[in-house]
């Protein structure tokens, strides 16, 4: 069934500088996300998630960079523009929400001028008044009583933070929202709540988001796909319900069977082998080889393509389903 | 959409009810109140502002206040304060007629009442003017009485009231307080009243006379001026350089943050007042200049404070979130930088006009600031320290007029830091 790609990123690259040496913490990654689709995209702590979020927006900076890559988006290529053409896709078109709600509004600014300045950036030419009437329908759809439109942001909570910051992407109907982490500083009531409206919201404007978080919960909720990453690398990616069903690459299987289930009684947690790499020197061959439970001779020389599992619908980047070359025609699928 | 309900708040979400409270009143509301929320602190604040308003007003309106201007010679020198000074008395043997000046006035034509003065004291100046006055109103008297006086001047105090006794002349003039001392070797003598009618000067001055018999008191209101004036100059000077200074480093980083913290630091680590007294010596004296000296001097304070917070703020995840939804830079600089970076700067700037007035009252005190004849209190703490051990009030009421106003100043920032950001009173 073809699907329409929103978005598709082609062998990016993104770098950090240190003292050290470059650190990659996005290495050679590949995926599309398509039209109205969620998108969740799962790992430990450090492996890139966030760094591949704010590189798809070109909102890195300092030491990162992008050292390679391409980034299409709705038929253009990010990475050719300009950086004031980039500016002005940012909010129109792409939205981003943060980590943590608490320290990403504006403390010195009310709710409503955080909204009516989104929209004025964009679309110079709106009067205040209308970006007001714009911004009040806006938040009443997200639950927000007008009258705290006027209110500073210490004064909401956490949850209506986070609707707020969903809001300001919605404010130019951007097509892609990245959330990165959204409710990690939540607790779960807020949490569910904030999840059950960026199902609605996806159904509603038909908006395509990318999921970035540690927990797999959250993405089992509401993710249509989901990619797994380690160690700057997307190992595998497909549908949810085959990636949770059948999950085919060592890690993901890892990675599920340490979710903590309710139902587990007395029975021990499984815990993963291992640390997860130094960047700064990655392993050889595969990169998850050190703590593989089926680790073969292969896995430790050469690096395996990242390609459709036959008989399956995820896509994986894993020897163990892939026809292991002999000899000396290796060759990178 | 489904969710309307509240979230339950969670540890972080909280917010004590009063911190919101403090949000929905206004700037003078959260000033008042503040007295039930602060504790005692309330009254350090609320005295400071009482000094501060009170230092304003004298400085702007300093005519009402001061009983003298700041450079008139009203009396004797080296009053000390509430002291009475000597008046010139009018000298005339115990039989003559003659009870004041006025009775001393001649028909036109006739001969001049001579008058015997101790030669270099104010009586002979208090009493030419005197008589001078006097002679004014009899103008249009219609006997045509007139008071022009002949003033003889005699080497000592003896001598002057020998010429009396000798009938030289008609009365002397000499200070009571010295008549007292020899009264009883003339017996012959009388003092009449004062010369001079009732005058400002009799009872005395509040703070004492310096050395060339100016008010003390008057050229305390009078110099409250000039420290404003240098306080305020130097500090708003320093503000307008060094807050777009740290602002533009930090934003743009790189090389041009580099030289110019290198540029700051170098300021800031020399000794303030050797720097100020370097560059006044280099300009040369004047108001100007030395306002000119002390905000150099300041520039590094506003520029490191600003860098640092611009770089803790551009850090800040709603900065990156501006980013997110395509704010431009100026924008971030003008909305989300700057607004949060201010705060800190409006309470350096409260402390920094205390420091400058110190700073300008050292560079008059070492002679470097102003000419003598500004009423300034560094100039009469400079004079009034070669006088230490006579008098004492001149370099004392100088000395406490700098402190008052330097701790109202300072106590008025801290003060209004800790109301206005109540996050800082836990830490």
């Amino acid at each position: 069934m073809p699907k329409d790609i929103l978005y598709s990123v082609k062998n990016l690259t993104v770098e950090y500088k240190t003292r050290a040496g470059p650190v990659r913490a996005v290495d050679d990654v590949s995926f599309d996300i398509y039209r109205g689709e969620i998108l969740g995209l799962v790992g430990e702590s450090g492996c890139g998630k966030s760094t591949l979020g704010k590189a798809m927006m070109r909102l890195h900076t300092g030491p990162a960079e992008i050292t390679g890559g391409e980034l299409w988006f709705d038929e253009r290529d990010l990475m050719t523009l300009s950086d004031r053409e980039m500016t002005d896709l940012r909010g129109a078109e792409i939205g981003m929400v943060f980590q943590d709600p608490m320290t990403s509004l504006n403390p010195v600014q009310r709710i409503m001028e955080h909204l009516t300045e989104t929209i004025q950036t964009h679309e110079p030419e709106t009067s205040d008044a209308d970006a007001e009437s714009r911004a009040e329908e806006l938040v009443e759809r997200l639950g927000i009583r007008r009258e705290r439109l006027s209110e500073y942001p210490h004064q909401m909570s956490g949850g209506m933070r986070q609707r707020v910051m969903i809001s300001l992407a919605l404010a130019l109907n951007s097509k892609l929202v990245i959330a990165d982490e959204p409710t990690t500083s939540l607790d779960v009531i807020v949490e569910y709540q904030f999840l059950d409206l960026l199902h609605e919201l996806r159904d509603e404007f038909g908006l395509t988001i990318v999921l970035i978080t540690h927990n797999i919960g959250v993405v089992a909720e509401i993710a249509d796909r989901l990619a797994v990453m380690y160690a700057g690398k997307i190992v595998e990616i497909g549908d949810c319900f085959g990636c949770f069903g059948d999950p085919k690459h060592p890690y993901t299987q890892g990675l599920l069977r340490s979710v903590p289930n309710i139902k587990l009684d007395g029975e021990e947690l499984y815990k993963m082998e291992g640390a997860p790499p130094n960047l700064l020197r990655p392993p050889s061959g595969c990169r998850f080889h050190p703590r593989c439970p089926f680790v073969m001779d292969i896995c430790r020389t050469e690096e395996p393509a990242f390609k459709l599992v036959e008989g399956g619908d995820q896509i994986t980047a894993c020897w163990l389903y892939q026809e292991t070359p002999v000899g000396p025609e290796l060759s990178r699928a | 959409m489904t969710i309307t309900k509240e979230e339950y708040p969670t540890p972080e979400n909280e917010i004590a009810s009063w911190e919101q409270d403090l949000d929905r009143v206004g700037f003078v509301r959260r000033a008042l109140r503040a007295r039930k929320w602060y504790g005692a602190d309330w009254w350090f604040v609320a005295i400071s502002m009482v000094m501060v308003a009170g230092f304003l007003i004298i400085a702007f309106f300093p005519d009402p206040f001061a009983p003298f201007g700041p450079n008139e010679i009203v009396g004797s020198s080296f009053l000390a304060p509430g002291e009475t000074p000597p008046v010139p008395v009018l000298i005339v043997p115990q039989d003559s007629p003659v009870e004041e000046l006025q009775d001393l006035a001649v028909p036109v034509g006739s001969e001049r009442p001579a008058i015997a003065v101790e030669q270099g004291l104010p009586t002979s100046v208090a009493l030419r003017e005197q008589a001078q006055i006097i002679d004014d109103q009899l103008k249009d008297d219609p006997e045509e009485l007139r008071l022009r006086v002949r003033i003889e001047r005699y080497n000592t105090l003896e001598e002057t009231l020998q010429a009396v006794v000798d009938e030289e002349v008609h009365a002397a003039v000499v200070q009571s307080t010295d008549f007292e001392v020899v009264k009883s070797q003339f017996p012959t003598l009388r003092a009449s009243e004062s010369i001079m009618g009732d005058t400002a000067t009799a009872g005395g001055f509040l703070l004492g006379t310096n050395e060339i018999g100016q008010d003390v008191f008057s050229r305390l209101i009078w110099g409250a001026q000039v420290a404003l004036l240098i306080g305020f100059s130097a500090s708003i000077i320093a503000l307008v350089i060094g807050v777009p200074l740290g602002l533009i480093a930090s934003f743009v980083g790189g090389s041009l943050d580099r030289y110019l913290s290198l540029l700051m630091d170098s300021l800031y680590a020399f000794p303030g007042l050797i720097l100020a007294i370097a560059i006044t010596a280099i300009l040369g004296p004047s108001i100007f200049n030395i306002i000119v000296a002390i905000a150099v001097v300041y520039i590094p304070t506003y520029y490191r404070i600003v860098r640092g917070q611009t770089f803790s703020v551009k850090a800040e995840v709603y900065v990156e979130a501006a980013r997110s939804i395509g704010a431009r830079r100026t924008e971030i600089l003008r909305r989300y930088i700057f607004p949060n970076v201010i705060p800190s700067v409006a309470i350096i700037f409260s402390v920094n006009v205390a420091d400058a007035i110190l700073t300008g009252a050292g560079l008059s005190f070492l002679g470097l600031g102003l000419p003598p004849t500004i009423a300034d209190w560094g100039i009469d703490l400079a004079r009034g320290q070669r006088f230490i051990q006579t008098a004492w009030w001149m370099i004392t009421f100088p000395g406490i007029a700098i402190m008052l106003v330097v701790l109202a100043f300072t106590l008025m920032g801290e003060g209004l830091m800790e109301i206005f950001n109540p996050k800082l009173r836990d830490r």
